[in-house]
């Protein structure tokens, strides 16, 4: 008597591999600006600062390259942050003008599954652009259609 | 005679034993043996030697890290943290950044820039600075070194000016704090503490204050001498003006 399969058939990479997955879906095209303000000695900012370097890798800023993050340090022990403000277009679909993840209690995972289920969402979709045919090209798609033939007497 | 001897009688011939050839320049065969007779083979089955199995431990198949339970530490890493504290010890100015994703390149370029300022752009691991500060005064700055960083120490503390001035060109480092002789000081605080005048014009401000009192004293008593050298200063100049002015008109005149 046997019992039906439960479990994986694959195992999981951990959570560096679950960061690097959420790290290739994220889109900052909806963002104009970046503020990650955080105390330096207050406790429980490995998160921010993580996050704030992953914002900075060159996959993720050049997502958009018009977008600044900006890192704020302060001396008050107060609870750090992360402030996204949107463009014009997310706006309107998010009806807010910046999003607020307050990281004291969060970790790099969870700040990065966050950001693409709010920021990476309101990335306006991106716009078909009509290629222009080489000579080249117009005769390969000429031959194609025509024969060899034409390309010979060419 | 002996030769008819030696003819006669073949078992005392001198000749050698008599040889049969049993292999010629051939591969000999050992990978396709002869199946051994019954007789022979119930024989070598018999007396194939029994050796005693070795008792098998529990711990039999974990490594030495797990059987010991201990973690050998890198004496390398002690060599480090002393380095670490020496320059802690011997630096006037130590300021930690927080380092974001930055090429090789630039912070190469970066590191140059600040060598010529004499100040050292070095990054340690957490481990190595956690041992190199433990049981010291420098353990508040532990908190700082949770993610990518990198330090810069100098042993002249008059070059604040000139580590903001350089690392303000670059944003990937992004100041968290620093200790200037033996203080730890915020960032705000090391900002503000470029900003202040040199130690000397400091000492200058301090004597001029303590010495407000009898300064304020001095003055009020002279003010009103003071006042009255002004004001007839004022009068000697207005006197002088208005004779040179008939004289400056009567030379114009005779030019004319």
């Amino acid at each position: 008597m046997s019992i039906p399969f439960s479990g994986t058939l694959r195992r999981s990479g951990g959570i560096v591999s679950a960061i690097g997955k959420q790290l290739k879906s994220v889109n900052l095209k909806g963002v104009k600006r970046i503020t990650v303000q955080f105390d330096p000695f207050a406790e429980n900012v490995k998160a921010t600062r993580e996050f704030l370097f992953l914002l900075s890798t060159p996959k993720v800023s050049q997502s958009n390259p018009k977008c600044i993050v900006k890192p704020d340090i302060v001396c008050d022990r107060s609870p750090a942050f992360i402030k996204f403000s949107l463009i014009d277009s997310a706006q309107e679909q998010a009806k807010v003008k910046e999003i607020r993840f307050n990281s004291d209690n969060l970790n790099t995972l969870e700040l990065l599954q966050l950001l693409n289920k709010h920021v990476s969402t309101l990335a306006p979709p991106e716009e078909i652009v009509k290629k222009v045919l080489t000579k080249a090209e117009k005769q390969k798609l000429g031959s194609g259609a025509g024969g060899k033939k034409a390309i010979k007497k060419k | 005679m002996s030769s008819l001897l030696q003819q006669g009688l073949p078992l005392t011939s001198a000749r050698g034993p008599l040889l049969q050839f049993m292999r010629f320049r051939g591969k000999i065969n050992i990978q396709r043996p002869k199946q051994p007779h019954y007789e022979r083979a119930r024989v070598m089955a018999v007396t194939q030697p029994k050796y005693p199995e070795a008792p098998k431990a529990l711990t039999c198949f974990q490594s030495r890290a797990d059987r010991t339970g201990a973690q050998v530490e890198n004496p390398y890493n002690a060599i480090i943290a002393r380095e670490v504290r020496n320059w802690l010890d011997h630096s006037k100015l130590v300021a930690i950044f927080h380092l974001n994703s930055i090429t090789a390149d630039e912070i190469f370029r970066v590191r140059v820039q600040l060598y010529k300022q004499n100040l050292h752009l070095k990054a340690y691991g957490r481990k190595i600075i956690a041992q190199a500060v433990a049981d010291s005064q420098y353990e508040a700055i532990l908190p700082l070194f949770h993610s990518n960083h990198c330090i810069v120490f100098s042993p002249d503390q008059q070059r604040v000016g000139a580590l903001l001035r350089i690392t303000r060109k670059v944003p990937q480092m992004v100041l968290l704090g620093g200790i200037v002789e033996q203080k730890l000081l915020s960032r705000n605080e090391l900002v503000h503490f470029a900003q202040m005048p040199g130690l000397q014009a400091a000492q200058a401000q301090l004597v001029q204050t303590l010495n407000m009192a009898a300064t304020n004293v001095v003055q009020q008593l002279q003010a009103h001498q003071c006042n009255l050298i002004k004001v007839l200063d004022v009068h000697a100049k207005g006197d002088t003006t208005e004779k040179q002015e008939p004289e400056q008109a009567k030379e114009e005149e005779k030019q004319t």
